[in-house]
């Protein structure tokens, strides 16, 4: 099989648009496990209920996709916090399998409730521009992808800040390094771990919203996604929130790119199997600095 | 093992004894009689869901031995059952094997595919394992997809053979000949999970789930230990797929390597039971597969609009298990002193010097 170099560029592009995505869910993702060390399994879903609230949005009042980005992630986000404080909290100090149950129970419940409430139904979010294809010469991709692409490096960029330049940023970080010092330097954990944990939530809806504008919006959409997400994490370090975007992008890219070589049904698998080999041969991830073991 | 033949059958025999082995026959005799009963009243959903609970019985306690006694909690369970009951199918249907062989060989194969992976998994502790056993479980179900040989996306179907050939290829209508065959399996099970609960071997297992150092430090090679609970666990789950593939007789990788009705209804059957007992998984199959059962075929089924209200109904249940009854259902009645806490037969003062690593 011959593979032009046109085609090859096209599935560089479209793997580091795709890619920015993945990274959004995965950064949530790490955060929650860099400042809790719980692994929140529900993380996809979350990020469904950000699509879901975008489509309900535009279905019903007629907000654009974009505007609607900043309340989809005020509810995840408000959801995100009374999650932490009606059930993670309580199994923070619980046994290992109540930790994974415990998430695990809340991505049944989201996933499978968003399934009874909005029917088990495939819907799409169009609007005046998601049909737009930006060219130039041979190379093309939608214009909703390359907004996706931009509104992720935003977010990022912000998260950077609040992270490295406010102090209840600097806090989060303290409290992930070592929670019993920074309890002792008067940070309130408990209240650090409602902010990382709707945080964590909130950033993963935020890629959904995006998400919706060029992908189907439909409730078991969060599955993938959410295993994506925790190959990414793995392969960018355990809890290194900005391993886990530049790691989002390499995986999106080796996806397209394997893509032009295998058949599309096997695409995943690449994924899948780097995690694994990534496991083997080097488990504290590209950028690990915590180890994972 | 040190276990001799009649140590074997000692024990046994001393669990007999007493109430405790009043209780056993008596839920041993209904068992066996339940069936006879649906199959003359005519009554085949208690019958499914009776043969479901034996069935996922069969995976629970499978299961249990890695994620209760080990304390690898594994979400990917739905690969050895998968390659199990393709392993029965496909020697039915390519190579005319009876299944009462095939469904041995699949656990054997799902034992193998047990050992392979334990390699990289066993590499990964605590919650990073369970993630990895979906992400591996991901890979089979794509894997399987596009495998032409057997049968792709569209799965397989064996043909109808004429009633002399019954008994050889395990055709029956209904479920009534199959619970009889689960319990076989559930029985035997049974007896090897608690021969090597109480040996020196799932002693050393439990010694892992407690502390790896510590274990690790008394001399107890963790990984050796973690594959041996993986063997057993595989094999029995592999079995019970192959009871799946001769009783539902159509398999496709959707069905068989699903993360929601094989991998998590199998952890949450042991978890509700409760995950440090021996018999929580049953309890916990026979408590949670009707519930199950029921919101499946008496609403899901009639009003397709409602679908997915099953396993709605399973993350409440698991919610509620995890928040308020972590400990399950027979944990929880033995903390509060009604039923007796197993006492593992298994004495190491017994031992000699030189036996104790």
């Amino acid at each position: 099989m011959t593979v032009s170099l046109i085609d090859l560029i096209n599935a560089i592009i479209n793997g580091v648009l795709i890619g920015s995505i993945y990274s959004l869910i995965a950064m949530g993702l790490a955060l929650i496990w860099g400042v809790m060390d719980v692994i929140n399994f529900a993380q996809g879903d979350f990020m469904m209920l950000g699509a879901f609230i975008t489509y309900w949005l535009l279905a019903l009042a007629g907000i654009d996709p974009l505007i609607s980005i900043p309340i989809s992630f005020s509810i995840v986000f408000i959801l995100g916090v009374l999650t932490q404080k009606f059930i993670i909290e309580k199994i923070l100090h619980a046994p290992l399998v109540s930790q994974i149950t415990a998430t695990f129970a809340l991505l049944l419940i989201i996933r499978y409730g968003a399934e009874v409430f909005f029917g088990p139904f495939t819907r799409r979010v169009s609007t005046g521009y998601t049909g737009i294809i930006l060219r130039y010469g041979a190379i093309s991709f939608p214009l909703t992808r390359g907004i996706a692409f931009v509104a992720s490096i935003i977010v990022t960029t912000a998260l950077y800040f609040f992270l490295t330049k406010t102090y209840i940023g600097i806090a989060l970080r303290a409290v992930s390094q070592n929670r019993i010092a920074a309890e002792l330097l008067g940070i309130d954990v408990n209240k650090m771990y409602y902010l990382a944990f709707g945080l964590g939530v909130g950033i993963s809806a935020v890629g959904g919203s995006l998400l919706s504008t060029f992908y189907p919006i439909y409730p078991e959409m969060g599955a993938f996604f959410c295993l994506i997400a925790f190959i990414i994490v793995v392969f960018g370090g355990f809890g290194s929130v900005f391993g886990a975007y530049i790691s989002g992008i390499i995986i999106g890219v080796a996806e397209c790119v394997s893509a032009l070589f295998i058949p599309p049904t096997l695409k995943d698998v690449v994924a899948f199997g780097l995690f694994i080999i990534m496991v083997l041969i080097r488990p504290t991830g590209l950028f690990g600095a915590k180890l994972g073991l | 093992m040190s276990l001799k033949i009649s140590e074997i059958i000692d024990l046994i025999r001393r669990q007999l004894y007493g109430t405790r082995g009043i209780i056993i026959s008596l839920i041993s005799l209904t068992l066996l009689i339940l069936p006879i009963i649906f199959w003359r009243l005519d009554l085949p959903f208690p019958a499914n869901t009776l043969l479901l609970c034996l069935l996922y019985s069969i995976l629970a306690m499978a299961w249990n031995i890695l994620a209760g006694y080990t304390g690898q909690i594994s979400f990917g369970h739905a690969i050895f059952f998968g390659v199990g009951a393709y392993t029965t199918m496909i020697l039915m249907l390519y190579y005319g094997v009876t299944p009462w062989i095939g469904m041995f060989i699949g656990g054997i194969i799902a034992a193998l595919t047990g050992l392979a992976l334990g390699f990289p998994l066993f590499r990964l502790r605590s919650h990073w394992f369970t993630l990895a056993t979906i992400a591996a479980s991901e890979i089979f179900k794509l894997v399987f997809i596009s495998w032409k040989w057997v049968g792709g996306a569209a799965g397989l179907q064996p043909p109808i053979v004429p009633s002399e050939l019954a008994l050889y290829y395990l055709q029956y209508a209904g479920p009534y000949i199959y619970i009889y065959i689960a319990l076989g399996i559930l029985g035997i099970e049974i007896i090897a999970l608690y021969l090597i609960i109480n040996s020196k071997t799932g002693f050393y297992l439990q010694a892992i789930r407690e502390d790896e150092y510590a274990a690790m430090s008394m001399g107890i090679n963790p990984f050796k230990y973690k594959m041996i609970a993986m063997l057993v666990s595989a094999f029995f789950t592999g079995i019970g797929g192959g009871l799946y593939t001769v009783r539902y007789r159509f398999i496709d990788p959707f069905a068989v390597f699903d993360l929601i009705t094989i991998s998590v209804y199998i952890a949450v059957a042991g978890i509700l039971g409760g995950i440090y007992t021996f018999i929580g998984p049953i309890v916990g199959a026979f408590i949670f597969m009707p519930i199950t059962e029921y919101v499946r075929a008496q609403i899901v089924v009639r009003f397709p609009r409602y679908y997915g209200l099953h396993v709605f109904v399973l993350g409440i249940i698991l919610a509620i298990i995890t928040l308020s009854m972590p400990e399950g259902v027979v944990g929880w009645l033995e903390k509060k002193g009604l039923i007796k806490r197993e006492l593992t037969l298994f004495n190491p003062s017994k031992l000699k010097e030189d036996e104790i690593i």
